[in-house]
């Protein structure tokens, strides 16, 4: 049996396990559990955990926070990555101060940054409020989610240095980083399992797939470990492809599901397809990222291994990795179904998780593509994977993940953003820098990749003109992120607290509401209807109009 | 505030980190003019001393000094609206 298979057999094995726990409970352990999974969360810190305040939505907030400041960070070392790609001595003048960054150390830090840092603390954030409202009851610790938001920053400063300088002083300062995740993401997975065991309702689907992503990294590291697989370059590639497909993809399923529904006041459209998304997202590959595991090699301080597939994990891995379209055409038929026809169109974030969805399969394809390319060892077109994967990166998981930050980021806070209309501008920006930016990225090294298929020494002026114009461009993404980093801190303090409005609107009711056609009750509620207004059922006929009578 | 003549006093305030940031950069003008006019040719004092700054090349800065503005725009706002009455 091959090593993919047997890993990917021990991680679907792990969700099998988990699904049983969560059903069946850990018998007579389960009081001890949950009793030690609080000390461990509260009381075993001492005094630290004094230093966060535990108000209802205090985490969620402080991780969403942090999240939209570390894509602005990511969005920047991105741009700079990319300007130094067509000028590499631009930043020249930094080596007088010992810093002296390369197009590629740049680059690696903006993509871990964003990644790490910016995606996937927006979607823990956002877990941590949907988890608890979704089971019915509150969230284990607060003060907990709050301070492990911190710790969990901390890493990424770290992860941030390390990608620049991989060993300082000896110490390899990656894996530094990767064992501070590793602790803070244990802290919330035992704070999202405790708030599950004091849940007062059935599990619905979309806390289904929130959980078993924030699970999926933990069954990752299992698989990977227990069968050895991360000490070879197909083993790495593996993992990162389970850590794609599972924590960020479900997740982020779960939670733009989530925030479709919000947003747009719809019913969340179809229970079968967020099923689809759940068991297509856990028993498939998805090809977003990078083409090969280098970085997971580097986060564990191993050896990256070269990929060299046999014939039969070729066709399993290609396999898997085609089968990746169900749930991701799923997921994307569901939420855009469900935000149809909003009542509220403008609710900010909408514009972002629309433009997450549209580009989420041509990206998809692409990746695809680039994926099949690299582990079938042709690496025909592996010129366009850089640029694959940052749109895979800043057109689908950044606007998605972003875009539900806005959407719940009233629900969080209790509070609107300071300004509409710069949440608007922001978007505009970023639409333009990832879709424009990236488009003509991927342009130029189409065309250096032609060349040097052709044998052509020179390099082609079109192409770095091209390369010039894609990273201004996608500096708007820079300025897009600041833009909305200025509206949700402003927010917090001077945005109009959640609820004065709808007393305002609720003074204005209608008495009776003409029912001709089902609808929602949302809708109701939207076109000025009141909890006492009467609805009343109106009948259609289909006879043929005529002029009254006087 | 009203007088006789119908004159209106409104209590809106501009947001103070606008203020210090609008003030920042119009002080950072009026010191490079006036010092140019003072001093022709010749390089700012200690900023200039700095090899870094001293030898700014290429077309990034601009961006990268945009950047910063934006950071310190967020640091400014963080400051002003919790020190805020």
């Amino acid at each position: 049996m091959s090593e993919i298979l047997t890993t990917l057999a021990v991680f679907w094995l792990s969700a099998l396990i988990f699904y049983v726990l969560v059903h069946r409970g850990l018998w007579i352990f389960s009081d001890v559990a949950r009793t030690m999974g609080m000390f461990m969360l509260e009381k075993a810190l001492g005094p630290g955990i004094d230093l966060v305040e535990g108000r209802s939505g205090s985490a969620a907030r402080a991780w969403i926070m942090q999240s939209v400041l570390w894509m602005m960070i990511g969005a920047l070392f991105t741009f700079e990555g990319m300007w130094l790609a067509h000028d590499p001595t631009a930043l020249h003048s930094l080596s007088a101060w010992g810093y002296d960054p390369t197009a590629e150390t740049l680059a690696a830090t903006g993509k871990a940054v964003t990644a790490f840092g910016g995606i996937t603390m927006a979607l823990i954030g956002c877990g941590l409020h949907i988890i608890p409202k979704l089971l019915g009851t509150g969230l284990a610790s607060e003060r907990n989610g709050n301070l492990v938001s911190f710790l969990y920053s901390g890493g990424i400063f770290v992860t941030l240095i390390g990608s620049h300088d991989p060993v300082i002083l000896g110490l390899k300062v990656l894996v530094i980083g990767t064992a501070i995740h590793v602790l803070a993401i244990t802290a919330i997975v035992i704070n999202q399992l405790l708030t599950l065991a004091n849940r007062a309702d059935s599990i619905p689907m979309p806390a289904w797939l929130i959980l078993l992503g924030l699970m999926a990294e933990s069954f990752n590291l299992i698989a990977a470990i227990s069968t050895g697989a991360i000490d070879d370059g197909n083993g790495q590639w593996l993992m990162y492809r389970l850590q794609g497909s599972g924590f960020f993809f479900l997740s982020l399923a779960g939670i733009v599901l989530y925030a479709s529904s919000v947003g747009s006041g719809n019913a969340l459209w179809s229970r079968t397809l967020v099923g689809a998304t759940l068991l297509g997202g856990l028993f498939t590959l998805n090809p977003f990222g990078a083409n090969h595991g280098n970085l997971v090699a580097d986060l564990f301080g191993l050896d990256a291994g070269e990929l060299a597939m046999s014939t039969n994990d070729t066709v399993i891995v290609t396999f898997l990795m085609a089968l990746a379209s169900v749930p991701v055409i799923a997921f994307v038929a569901n939420a855009m179904l469900t935000i149809r026809d909003s009542s509220s169109p403008g609710t900010a974030g909408m514009a972002e998780i629309n433009l997450g969805l549209l580009a989420m399969i041509p990206v998809f394809v692409g990746s695809l593509f680039v994926q099949t390319d690299a582990v079938s060892g042709t690496n025909a077109i592996s010129g366009l994977s850089w640029t694959i994967e940052e749109m895979s990166r800043w057109a689908v998981l950044v606007p998605l993940s972003l875009g539900s930050v806005l959407v719940l980021y009233p629900s969080i806070t209790g509070r609107q953003l300071a300004s509409q209309d710069r949440a608007r501008t922001a978007f505009w920006l970023m639409g333009a820098a990832v879709l424009l930016g990236l488009m003509l990225s991927l342009t130029s090294s189409a065309i250096d990749m032609a060349l040097l298929d052709a044998g052509v020494e020179d390099p082609s002026s079109l192409s770095h003109e091209l390369s010039v114009a894609a990273s201004v461009i996608f500096y708007f993404a820079v300025v897009a992120m600041i833009l909305h980093c200025l509206n949700m801190v402003s927010g917090l303090f001077r945005g109009e607290i959640v609820g004065e409005d709808t007393e305002v609107s609720s003074s204005i009711e209608a008495d009776t509401y003409n029912l001709a056609s089902a609808t929602s009750v949302s809708r109701i509620l939207a076109s000025g209807a009141g909890m006492d207004t009467m609805v009343v059922p109106v009948g259609e006929s289909d006879e043929k109009g005529s002029a009254t009578d006087l | 505030m009203t007088n006789d003549d119908g004159f209106l006093q409104g209590e809106n305030e501009p947001a103070a980190s606008k203020v210090v940031i609008v003030g920042a950069l119009v002080s950072s003008l009026i010191f490079m003019v006036i010092y140019s006019i003072l001093y022709p040719g010749q390089d700012y004092p200690v900023l200039s001393d700095f090899e870094t700054f001293g030898s700014l090349t290429g077309g990034i800065w601009f961006f990268i000094l945009g950047a910063v503005f934006g950071i310190f725009s967020i640091i400014a706002t963080m400051i002003t609206e919790v020190t805020r009455e």
